[in-house]
């Protein structure tokens, strides 16, 4: 394979995309079903949810996106100390996101609408905490590249553009999440 | 050579013996579970005690027989705890790895695996009791079987952690990730205490159904990983020599 074909990052790190990509599904078709079953149910609860709030959350995620490509795209071209502001910047904003996250979730269980409240805030909340777990582990992927950056021995381009893909993945699923959860109808 | 001899001079006969082990305790587990005792798929969570009552009426001899056999030969789980020990110190990470996997996996076979067995046990072996108490041991031996499966969570954590940090190539790093995939459905376990009914509950879609399927396809991986550990496996402590490509 040549240069410009390859996969970026390390290739056994597709295989997770892949896998998690095709366990995420499995749990949107089971969403489908249920939103089916009980349509008028799921939408009188969807109504609940703060769609301004999900378009600002599904920005952050895509800028952080952007941001951490930008990242990899600086390590490239070996300009590190830039690489290493655009690595912050995607934490800031994975941190901001999270902050919206939580704050929602407060308003909401504030209004009575709880995990147990309905099956469309079981699905809501078992999807969003799924995707904040996979959050969470992306700090500490974020905090690698951090780590790879800081240290000229430790470096590994291939490192870096693997974990910025798990970042991506992330993005993935909550746009994915976003667009059946808020948008659906 | 004979298999007397083979079995007398083959430094891994151990290795061996400990991959045939867990293919039997694997096979037994899964005879006794899903048919033996009919435990798995999980019983329905909303059944009232009188209901409960008649469940343990119908597995009676089946609960019997099959924990019975557990009882007997569950010590063989062991074997499989002992072989992925051994393959994580056969790694170039710290041995910490592997005694923090051995303990958590030795501690989290109890809730997770002995609770159930017991609790199905009793129910079967005092059919004359309190339908109340026969309804707490159902909850009781489901809940503690599928509602404590966070308690692998870690231990799969830490075989990942330990691939991805290994420079021996003991297992192939998309393994690793696969541990990641498999500890991240441990969590969806986790909201069965709460629900009933559903999705979540412990025989929901996607609390059992995808969960098992993931984990099915995590365990035929690593006992065929391990097994191809065991054939390429020189002793040693440097890297695992390349699988050899015949034809």
């Amino acid at each position: 394979m040549t240069e410009t074909e390859r996969v970026p990052g390390e290739g056994d790190m597709w295989f997770f995309v892949v896998f998690e990509s095709l366990v995420f599904t499995s749990y949107f078709c089971v969403y489908l079903y249920d939103r089916a079953q009980h349509e008028h149910a799921f939408l009188k609860a969807q109504s609940a949810l703060n769609l301004p709030l999900g378009i600002v959350e599904t920005i952050l995620l895509l800028t952080s996106s952007w941001a951490i490509a930008r990242c990899v795209q600086e390590v490239r071209a070996a300009r590190y100390r830039s690489a290493q502001r655009f690595v912050l910047a995607t934490v800031g904003l994975g941190v901001a996101f999270f902050g919206c996250k939580l704050a929602e979730w407060v308003r909401l269980i504030g209004d009575g609408h709880t995990f147990t409240s309905s099956e469309f805030m079981q699905h809501f909340f078992f999807l969003t905490g799924m995707h904040a777990i996979h959050l969470l582990i992306g700090f500490v992927v974020l905090g690698v590249i951090r780590y790879q950056l800081a240290d000229p021995q430790h470096r590994s381009h291939q490192t870096i553009e693997t974990c910025s893909t798990y970042w991506h993945t992330v993005d993935l699923f909550w746009v994915l999440i976003f667009a059946l959860l808020y948008i659906v109808r | 050579m004979s298999l007397g001899a083979s079995l007398r001079t083959d430094p891994k006969r151990e290795l061996w013996f400990a991959w045939y082990s867990t293919v039997a305790f694997y096979s037994l587990y899964s005879v006794v579970f899903f048919v033996l005792t009919r435990t798995q798929p999980p019983g329905r969570p909303w059944l009232t005690p009188e209901q409960t009552v008649a469940w343990f009426a119908d597995r009676h001899w089946g609960l019997l027989v099959g924990f019975a056999l557990i009882f007997v030969l569950g010590g063989f789980s062991a074997t499989s705890i002992s072989l992925i020990t051994y393959s994580i110190r056969r790694m170039s990470v710290s041995r910490a790895y592997a005694y923090s996997y051995l303990i958590l996996y030795a501690i989290a076979a109890i809730p997770g695996f002995l609770f159930i067995c017991v609790a199905m046990t009793v129910g079967a072996m005092r059919p004359e009791r309190d339908p109340a108490l026969l309804h707490w041991l159902y909850d009781f031996g489901f809940l503690s079987f599928s509602g404590t499966m966070g308690v692998f969570l870690v231990g799969s954590l830490i075989w990942m952690a330990a691939i991805l940090l290994d420079k021996n190539g003991v297992f192939p790093r998309w393994f690793g990730y696969l541990n990641l995939c498999n500890a991240l459905t441990e969590v969806v376990i986790a909201p069965s205490w709460i629900f009933q009914r559903g999705v979540l509950a412990w025989n929901g879609v996607i609390a059992w159904w995808i969960d098992v399927a993931v984990f099915g396809m995590y365990t035929v991986v690593f006992i065929y990983l391990l097994r191809s550990l065991i054939q390429r496996d020189d002793l040693g402590t440097g890297p695992v020599p390349a699988p050899v490509i015949t034809g």
